[in-house]
């Protein structure tokens, strides 16, 4: 007959838990994946929110949040993809609940139209194109616009946009055209005004 | 109009990027204001082009990673959300609440069972003999068919400190061993349906013998006056 033995988890080396261990391994994957894509998320938040300190709290944001479900994540290569869909939602509600400010205090105190408040390197990369060409983006639709700036974004091919987003690479060409397509139409009649200036 | 005819041609040439080809490229070579416009729709998709690089490759903060890096360490270890923590406290909350209604329902039956309730009122401590005596007087002790399972169960020796409690379902009362045989007796009366007070009256009266108290003999009481306490 087979003797059973009691094994207690306290034996371990240096009295390092089971769960210590665990904790230890997920930190330190994670690290790794922070600083390969602790840029993507912020840079597709700022391509959202046109705005350096919003853009950094929610690529902050972003990242916590992927670390605190980072044990949900089944296939680790899809983190990129996973990382790009939390940043892009976040920023979007920052960016809506941004707007739902500015009418308020336009209510209340009926100022002239401010944009949000820029960084020196905001204003130093801000034109008159610029402005219009960051309202005209973000009134485009988010399937549209997130696609855009994936693509805008140095080193990323449709295919890798496609495995990002999770959809084909003709899905990916099309969005990408009827986006700049519709930037166009929004853009044409100020990129003259500015010509003829 | 020409124009119009190759109006949308133009724009979406210009959207993909691609060169005009076909029908389209040779009526740019000999009409300079289609050639114009498509130059300056090229000239637009370049500049919206531009401005998004510029939006998204922005130089990233140098505070960012660091920043992170500390809310990590708040944060603690990884997948430990407050769903997670929730569960635990839930599952923590509802073995608590179990262990507490398993220990009420175990008193409960414990303090309403005949057997604890007899021991305390019907058998005294003072009546009860020593051991050795009860041993010498030889009380028949009850036979284990008189009781019927599953109805009482006296434990005579406590269990070893580490072992476990057998799994018994019926209930068992720990007594001092002296008080064995009447509490075993009184369990053969209760099951037979009798009354607690029937176990004292049948119980052995030798021994109820011994511990009566004699009446105490008191002396006739002599008065002196103290007058004549004076004169001695």
């Amino acid at each position: 007959m087979q003797e059973l033995v009691l094994i207690q988890p306290g034996g371990m080396a240096r009295g390092e838990s089971v769960g210590d261990v665990v904790e230890a391994d997920g930190r330190r994957e994670f690290e790794e994946r922070l600083a390969e894509c602790g840029s993507l998320a912020y840079r597709v938040a700022r391509g959202v929110l046109r705005n350096t300190a919003d853009a950094e709290d929610v690529a902050q944001e972003a990242l916590l949040r992927a670390y605190r479900n980072f044990d949900r994540l089944r296939d680790r290569n899809r983190f990129r993809g996973w990382l790009v869909r939390i940043a892009f939602r976040l920023a979007i509600d920052r960016m809506r609940s941004r707007k739902r400010r500015e009418e308020r205090d336009t209510v209340w105190s009926q100022p002239e139209h401010r944009p949000p408040a820029a960084t020196a390197e905001d204003l130093a990369a801000s034109s008159e194109f610029q402005v219009h060409l960051d309202n005209a983006l973000a009134e485009l639709p988010e399937k549209l616009r997130l696609v855009l700036l994936l693509a805008a974004m140095e080193g990323h091919t449709i295919e890798e946009i496609a495995a990002l987003v999770g959809i084909s690479t003709g899905t990916v060409k099309s969005r990408i055209f009827y986006a700049r397509k519709q930037l166009a139409e929004k853009l044409r009649c100020h990129s003259n005004t500015i010509k003829t200036r | 109009m020409p124009f119009e005819h190759y109006k949308d041609a133009l724009i979406e040439a210009a959207a993909t990027g691609a060169e005009p080809r076909g029908e389209l490229r040779t009526h740019l070579e000999v009409c300079d204001s289609c050639l114009a416009v498509f130059t300056e729709e090229q000239a637009l998709f370049a500049s919206i082009d531009a401005g998004l690089q510029a939006t998204v490759n922005a130089q990233i903060p140098p505070s960012l990673l660091p920043r992170v890096r500390s809310r990590l360490d708040e944060a603690g270890a990884p997948g430990r959300s407050w769903v997670t923590n929730g569960f635990v406290l839930a599952s923590a909350a509802v073995v608590i609440v179990a262990l507490f209604a398993g220990r009420a329902l175990l008193q409960t039956n414990v303090g309403h069972g005949p057997v604890e309730t007899t021991v305390k009122t019907s058998v005294p401590p003072q009546v009860t003999p020593p051991p050795q005596k009860q041993n010498s007087v030889g009380v028949p002790p009850v036979e284990k068919n008189h009781i019927p399972p599953r109805q009482f169960a006296i434990a005579k020796n406590r269990p070893a400190p580490g072992t476990l409690v057998s799994g018994r379902t019926e209930p068992e009362v720990l007594v001092p061993l002296d008080q064995e045989i009447l509490l075993a007796e009184y369990a053969a009366q209760w099951n037979l349906r009798k009354r607690g007070p029937l176990v004292a009256q049948d119980s052995d009266t030798t021994i109820m013998a011994l511990l009566q108290v004699a009446p105490i003999q008191i002396d006739e009481l002599g008065v002196k006056l103290l007058a004549e306490e004076k004169e001695q």
